[in-house]
């Protein structure tokens, strides 16, 4: 007892040391993957840029005309005082850091093999601090502006390159039809009924541009004579995206604006796509790039000006370009040595070759592009409708509601079979069975989408479960009918979730391997896939090939910038969702 | 707006001017059309040069197979890609039996590359299912026994040295295969028993007493070459590519078949002198491929280059066929194309 009364005197004390030993073994573990992930990223970028080759003098030189810069305009933009001491400081202070412990690390330890302490810096402190300024930045009016522009310059391109690659696929002629007859009327139709708000109008568009498609499938054999593909292109992207643009623009700022924003890139892209014909280029692409890039940009910089904030901002594209070309002119002139990188434009544009210095992705990065985009809408298309029709459609209990838990459990336990597993299913059920060939694009789509789709269906599940009921509820009390309260409530709201898991899923069907092989997906090929039949390869497939060559030139320098390669497109096929989802966000 | 105000004094219908534009307009259409009739767009072919007879061959070229052959098979479909850009050539580095069994016996692929000869039962597969085929002599290889450059106490073993490392019981320290060797555990890096390289080891150096289970096996050279960099009592084995490549990472060891030990080379390989461990590599084109032209003239094409030093031995790192191997590969190829078009 007495011993008791001694404990209870005063509050007691407990102690704080299994408390703190937690925390900083948590910090440990969050730290551990991603130091091991951003090692490895370096070493790959340094491979990939041949940056082991990169002298003092060309990083000196690029950093002053092409960082510093951009980090002044950043600073600018942000305006804070505090921002730019904490910037000077990280970047004085590291640089000091970072040279004296490479150099001891180096004296003491062991040597680091294919770095130096510039690039130790580069990676360790100006890029952290530069991602930084750029976040803080952004933030500004003038660095929202400049970020904004930017965004629409390099989304254009990709978005360019993108739908270019994907009509590689697409029968153009098809495509002209499609447009001609089907879209295009239906489109009409619709806004005709709604200007007049005449519903008849607006149902009778939806049968009429299906019949427009069926009727294009048809004609596509019988008219002996079409437009070349780059009128065809002109009719069915650029002119459509151009008057898009000249419309966003005529409702704010006037006719003359919204004429110089539709036309001018119209009549830039037109131009470029026959100069390109003329130049030997792929003079679709060349239009389509122009033609997305130049309307977005058009719309965003005429809002930019009527709204008059920011317009320092416009500048940003110009101060980086001016920084890239003043940065050659100093390497040229001074002589340094350049690095000669692995990833440069004909590595994306070539086929392999068993010369490391020739070797290109670029069949397998078409093959990827286009199985990922069939994979995204083919999965999105069965997540979504599964999932709804589990969450919203059920019952909850009797013998159908056991039926539902019993589908829930199996659909979550999918996610667990191995991809070979689904490599299998594809070659005996696609290959085989529906006789869409061994190795081919659409088997290839097809298999890994249904080898995504459990991760899609739950977490696709979670964000219409995640919908509050008494919006649903609210929705009934209005007289909607279920499938209203889904369109109208259910899906605006669960969108962003159902985004986000998409897109994680994604990222894995981009990166698998093992049932590309299941299903015979060649490991090389020489011309990029022409329809969704022929065969193909893929990145991973021949990046992992290259990685077992006897060449070391192969398993460094080819493989890494692969692999660069790979992580930039799925960071654009990311970034493009994620743009996506938080436009769903803001709209709902 | 002002066109219509004009329209007294010019005398030119709003309709006649849209009716001259229009013209205008299909006329310079006109100028860029193209026809319907195959499925091919438009803007392939931009050179369009009078080569004629490169123009005609088109269609794809599926092949699969061994990894060992795949080097020098995709360097010949990269050549032939460019020659003719109408061929669509495909390659998959599946294994030798892989191809077989999942691919080439089932009649999905063209050709499929080997390691080693086709076996009875994957022969037996192909018959069933009736598809014929020709075995063409690709190259040679030299399969490479290899050591840690500072293993100092070894330049050469016998084939009885050898096959006591690697058989089914084997030796677990070096002293145990020669006296003066140290006393030190063997680390032994192979090829996966799924590969040509296995089968063809076993068949020359182990015979009945099969191969151990006690090593790293791997598909990948790479794996076995870091394995033994890595290690000073390590051996390992792989073909001759690897090691042609890469000759400062590794120290290849001499063989003593009984008339003194042989450095693999592509000298040594070529004369015979290197025995038993020099090896044909195989591809095996479908007779009823061959029916197709640009197969066949794809298959003529490849036969042609196993000569091609140039190609085989300085970008691959294989030995070569000499030119008598090449006319026989030639008469049969020949027969078979005949057999099949005929």
């Amino acid at each position: 007892m007495a011993t008791d009364n001694a404990a209870a005197d005063g509050f007691g004390e407990v102690s704080r040391v299994r408390g703190i030993v937690f925390e900083y073994l948590s910090f440990g573990a969050s730290v551990f993957g991603l130091v091991a992930l951003g090692v490895l990223l370096v070493y790959v970028a340094v491979d990939a840029f041949d940056l082991a080759n990169a002298s003092p003098e060309w990083l000196l030189t690029y950093f002053l005309t092409l960082v510093v810069p951009f980090l002044g305009f950043c600073l600018y933009s942000a305006d804070d005082p505090d921002v730019t001491r904490r910037a000077v400081v990280a970047l004085g202070g590291g640089l000091v850091a970072v040279a004296a412990l490479f150099t001891a690390v180096e004296a003491l330890v062991a040597p680091i093999p294919r770095l130096n302490w510039q690039l130790a810096y580069l990676f360790v402190v100006a890029a952290p601090v530069t991602a930084y300024l750029a976040y803080v930045g952004s933030r500004g009016r003038v660095g929202g502006v400049g970020f904004g522009l930017l965004g629409r310059l390099i989304g254009g391109v990709a978005i360019g390159l993108a739908v270019g690659t994907l009509f590689l696929v697409l029968d153009p002629l098809v495509w002209f039809l499609a447009y001609t007859l089907g879209i295009l009327p239906a489109v009409g139709l619709y806004a005709l009924g709604r200007g007049r708000s005449s519903s008849r109008a607006q149902t009778a568009a939806a049968p009429i541009g299906l019949l427009g498609l069926v009727a294009a499938v048809f004609l596509r054999d019988v008219v002996p004579v079409f437009p070349s593909d780059l009128i065809i292109y002109l009719w069915t992207i650029a002119v459509p995206v151009a008057a898009a643009g000249a419309v966003l623009v005529a409702g704010r700022s006037g006719r003359t604006a919204a004429a110089v924003v539709g036309g001018v890139p119209l009549a830039v892209a037109t131009a470029g796509g026959f100069l390109a014909a003329g130049a030997g280029l792929p003079a679709p692409t060349v239009l389509l790039v122009l033609v997305l890039t130049g309307v977005p940009t058009g719309v965003y910089v005429s809002r930019v000006v009527d709204v008059g904030e920011g317009l320092v901002g416009l500048g940003l594209p110009l101060l980086l370009a001016a920084g890239v070309v003043a940065g050659a002119l100093i390497v040229e002139a001074w002589g340094v040595p350049a690095p000669d990188p692995w990833l440069d434009p004909s590595y994306l544009t070539e086929a392999p070759s068993r010369t490391p210095t020739e070797a290109g992705l670029y069949p397998a990065i078409v093959g990827s592009v286009i199985i990922i985009a069939m994979v995204a809408v083919l999965s999105f298309a069965l997540g979504v409708g599964t999932s709804v029709f589990l969450e919203e459609y059920t019952p909850e209990s009797g013998p159908l509601g056991t039926l539902t838990r019993i589908l829930q459990v199996n659909v979550a336990n999918l996610a667990a079979v191995p991809s070979v597993v689904y490599g299998l299913l594809g070659l005996g059920l696609f290959a085989n069975l529906l006789g869409l060939g061994i190795g081919t694009a659409v088997t290839a789509a097809l298999t890994l989408s249904l080898l995504i789709l459990p991760i899609t269906i739950i977490s696709a599940q979670e964000a219409i479960r995640s919908v509050p009921d008494d919006l649903r509820r609210g929705s009934d009390a209005m007289g909607a009918t279920r499938w209203q309260t889904t369109k109208n409530v259910v899906l605006p709201e669960a969108m962003p979730g159902i985004l986000t898991g998409t897109i994680l899923a994604l990222g894995r069907a981009i990166g698998e391997t093992a049932p590309l092989i299941m299903i015979g997906a060649a490991t090389t090929v020489f011309r990029a896939p022409d329809s969704l039949f022929s065969r193909f390869s893929a990145m991973p497939m021949q990046i992992y090939t290259w990685a077992g060559f006897p060449q070391a030139d192969f398993r460094y320098g080819v493989v890494a910038a692969g692999v660069i390669t790979l992580l930039i497109i799925l960071v654009g096929m990311n970034g493009t969702a994620i743009l996506l989802r938080n436009r769903a966000e803001r709209g709902s | 707006m002002a066109s219509s105000h004009d329209t007294d004094a010019t005398g030119i219908t709003r309709r006649q001017s849209l009716a001259a534009l229009g013209g205008a307009g299909a006329l310079a259409l006109a100028g860029c059309t193209q026809s319907g009739g195959d499925g091919g767009s438009g803007d392939g072919s931009d050179g369009g040069s009078g080569d004629g007879s490169d123009g005609e061959l088109s269609g794809p070229i599926n092949i699969a197979g061994s990894s060992t052959v795949f080097p020098l098979m995709s360097a010949v479909m990269e050549d032939f890609a460019e020659m003719h850009p109408g061929v669509d050539p495909d390659i998959s580095s599946t294994g030798s039996g892989g191809g077989f069994s999942n691919f080439f016996c089932t009649g999905d692929t063209d050709f499929n590359n080997a390691s080693r000869p086709i076996q009875p039962e994957e022969e037996e597969l192909c018959a069933e299912n009736g598809v014929e085929y020709v075995e063409l002599i690709a190259a040679t290889d030299a399969v490479t026994v290899v050591v840690n450059p500072e293993a100092d106490f070894v330049d050469s073993l016998t084939t009885e040295e050898l096959a006591q490392i690697w058989r089914s019981d084997p030796a677990q320290t070096w002293d145990e295969v020669r006296d003066e060797f140290p006393n030190e555990e063997i680390e032994r890096f192979g090829a996966a028993d799924t590969s040509g390289t296995y089968d063809y080891f076993i068949e020359a150096i182990l015979g009945e007493e099969g191969h151990t289970s006690d090593y790293q096996a791997t598909e990948q050279d790479n794996t076995i070459a870091q394995g033994v960099a890595g290690s000073e009592y390590a051996i390992g084995y792989f073909g001759f590519a690897y090691y042609f490549q890469n000759p400062d990472q590794l120290k290849a060891l001499g063989i003593d078949s009984g008339d003194g030990p042989v450095e693999p080379s592509l000298e040594t390989a070529s004369s015979g002198e290197y025995t038993p461990l020099s090896r044909p590599l195989f591809t095996y084109p479908s007779i009823s491929s061959l029916a197709e032209e640009h197969v066949a003239e794809f298959a003529r094409y490849f036969v042609e280059q196993t000569t091609n030093e140039d190609l085989v031995a300085g970008d691959v790192g294989y030995v070569p066929a000499t030119e008598e191997t090449q006319e026989e590969q030639m008469a049969t190829l020949e027969d078979a194309i005949e057999q099949a078009q005929g």
